[in-house]
């Protein structure tokens, strides 16, 4: 019992931490690469050599910050990834959790991670982190709801909170073409949430790195393993609700689940890497006056779908 | 309703969790540090709900306070002069009545946990909480539920009037006095003042900005 | 975990929570007293909604309401602060004597 119910979901959770960590990196710098941008060394040897850098570095202290809270951050949102990674159904039994309400779960993820962000950024005591602290803050209130509706829309057709029922219920039809807004709004959701791309406003260069300005060694390695974790998280999240999860012919479920979380990150990551950030104030306009009355719109769509 | 030994000690741990944070709440300097330490004593109380087979409202509680928490923590920053805790503070009045009426609460409260006898009647293991939560919300008790929301958006709209700038006679920051009777004159509906000579600060203080 | 370490764990949360209500200066620690009270009723219902309710989704439903309440709580209150600290520049309750006397 102590086996199957905590030793075994644990482990699951952290190789795919780490590896999907790995992934991440090497995706990006692949795409650079890609795009043009000219990549010093081996592509799949980087991230380790970086990895390796930043373990041996000094880790950065600034003037009488939150010493408790700074140092804790990184590893709060590492493990809120790790909470993201398992609630996500690989087949129908393989799951770290299978709670029943994982959706709202993922949700809650979503919602602390705001908080975590912001302790981030305020404890370090400097100016700049402080900014992207609240930049982030700012944009974390703006899509947590764009991420309910979308999420109770998926929840619908399923009539349940629990991501293996999700996936379950696409059996027929993916919700992605059941429910057409959904992903796109996801995504812009999953982007926020990373602070990726162009949502990059917490952690953003013109503010000198944000809430991650004054970090430097092994904490400034945890943060950025836990942001591409969250990423990956969050690919699978968006892989089990709008692309059938498992569901696939020939190949074994659990595969079908890693090509679409792959094919989501490729997605998200290539975003990340050909839109410009936005500013905060118009980005903040954006979501609440565009993209949540489309949240509504694809929460009515969705709700006219379970009826007929 | 039966559980291992695993469900005791982390029932033990989070009560200790939820009861030492909920403490420091207000024991600590930082006033960001004390909504987070609210925030963590919420989640504490969470997971013992899901421990309690109440898997919605635990999880919801995640979601819930950790929104309300980072807006509590925003208009700490805003309001307190001591946001950070960089300088020791303590701001609290009448201590020895509010510690005392703490301690009667919980005497009075536990002395109920403990000598009332309640009746034995544990969840069966057969019921969905879930199911059975969502059915009565939009079942028999549809007409509370809805009420609810109605009344979170009468608040909604209360929060905005109450908190917004301006006024029907213009921004606060410009007095925000209904316009004179003839152009230039005194505001409409105001009563006259007859106390010119002492409250001449007032005075000034109205005409003039 | 019985409904009796339940509810003296609530009823401690509640303690806590009045202590708060009722000594902090600051509007805002003391709106967090009101909230710590709120905590330790809706851990309560959930506890006799557990061991001594027999599960009616009622139990749950008062959960929801009170969680509403809190965010009533809130809002009205932070709007109340900011209205008073505009009028009064204060965000202390000694400052507001207006209907003392």
């Amino acid at each position: 019992m102590f086996l199957n119910e905590l030793f075994l979901p644990v482990l699951m959770v952290t190789f795919m931490l780490t590896v999907g960590a790995y992934v991440v990196a090497v995706l990006d710098r692949l795409i650079a690469g890609a795009l043009g941008t000219p990549q010093a060394g081996s592509v799949w040897l980087a991230p380790m050599a970086r990895g390796a850098w930043l373990m041996i570095q000094h880790a950065n202290a600034t003037e009488a910050p939150d010493w408790q809270a700074w140092r804790l951050a990184p590893a709060l949102y590492l493990a809120l990834a790790a909470i993201g990674l398992a609630v996500v159904p690989w087949s129908e039994s393989l799951v770290a959790t299978d709670l029943v309400t994982s959706v709202v779960l993922w949700g809650s993820v979503e919602a602390l991670a705001t908080v975590v962000i912001f302790l981030h950024g305020w404890s370090a005591n400097a100016l700049l982190a402080l900014i992207g602290g609240y930049r982030y803050v700012a944009l974390g209130l703006s899509y947590i709801l764009i991420s309910m509706f979308v999420l109770i829309g998926v929840a619908l057709p399923a009539e349940s909170l629990q991501f293996t029922q999700v996936v379950a219920s696409q059996e027929a039809l993916w919700n992605v073409i059941r429910q057409p807004l959904g992903l796109p709004l996801f995504l812009i959701v999953g982007l926020g949430m990373t602070f990726w791309g162009p949502l990059n406003l917490a952690d953003s260069t013109d503010l000198a790195g944000g809430t991650a300005s004054e970090i430097s060694g092994p904490p400034r390695l945890v943060w950025d393993v836990a942001r591409a974790a969250m990423l990956v998280a969050f690919s699978g999240v968006a892989a089990s609700a709008f692309l059938g999860g498992w569901l696939g012919p020939w190949l074994p479920g659990p595969l079908w689940m890693a090509i679409k979380m792959l094919a989501v990150l490729l997605v998200l990551l290539l975003l990340g890497r050909l839109l410009p950030r936005i500013a905060p104030e118009r980005c903040v306009t954006l979501m609440w006056v565009v993209l949540l009355p489309l949240s509504f719109l694809d929460l009515v769509w969705a709700g006219i779908g379970a009826l007929l | 309703m039966n559980h291992g030994t695993g469900v005791d000690i982390a029932f033990l741990l989070l009560a200790t969790l939820a009861v030492v944070t909920g403490w420091r709440v207000f024991r600590t300097d930082s006033m960001v540090r004390a909504s987070f330490f609210l925030l963590v004593s919420f989640i504490a109380v969470g997971v013992i709900m899901i421990l309690l087979a109440a898997e919605y409202l635990g999880v919801a509680m995640f979601f819930m306070m950790a929104v309300e928490m980072t807006v509590m923590a925003l208009f700490m920053v805003m309001f307190m002069m001591n946001p950070a805790g960089l300088n020791p503070m303590n701001m609290v009045h009448q201590e020895r009545i509010s510690i005392g009426a703490g301690v009667v609460g919980f005497l009075v409260l536990g002395a109920m946990a403990l000598f009332a006898a309640f009746p034995d009647q544990p969840v069966s293991a057969s019921l969905d909480p879930v199911k059975s939560l969502g059915n009565e919300m939009l079942g028999d008790s549809m007409l509370i539920f809805e009420s609810a929301g109605l009344v979170l958006l009468t608040t909604m709209i209360g929060v905005v009037v109450l908190s917004s700038h301006r006024g029907r006679y213009g921004a606060a920051a410009e007095g925000s006095l209904p316009p004179g009777l003839e152009p230039g004159g005194d505001p409409a509906g105001k009563p006259e003042e007859d106390e010119e000579g002492e409250d001449g600060g007032h005075q000034h203080h109205h005409h003039h900005h | 975990m019985t409904l009796t370490t339940l509810l003296l764990l609530a009823a401690a949360l509640i303690g806590i929570g009045i202590y708060g209500a009722l000594s902090q200066q600051s509007f805002v620690m003391l709106m967090m007293g009101l909230e710590m009270i709120l905590n330790g009723v809706m851990l309560a219902a959930v506890a006799f909604w557990a061991f001594s309710g027999a599960g009616v989704p009622e139990g749950q439903l008062l959960t929801i309401i009170v969680m509403a309440v809190m965010a009533i709580e809130m809002a009205m209150g932070f709007a109340l602060v900011v209205a008073v600290f505009r009028g009064k520049q204060a965000d202390m309750t000694e400052s507001l004597t207006g209907l003392k006397h």
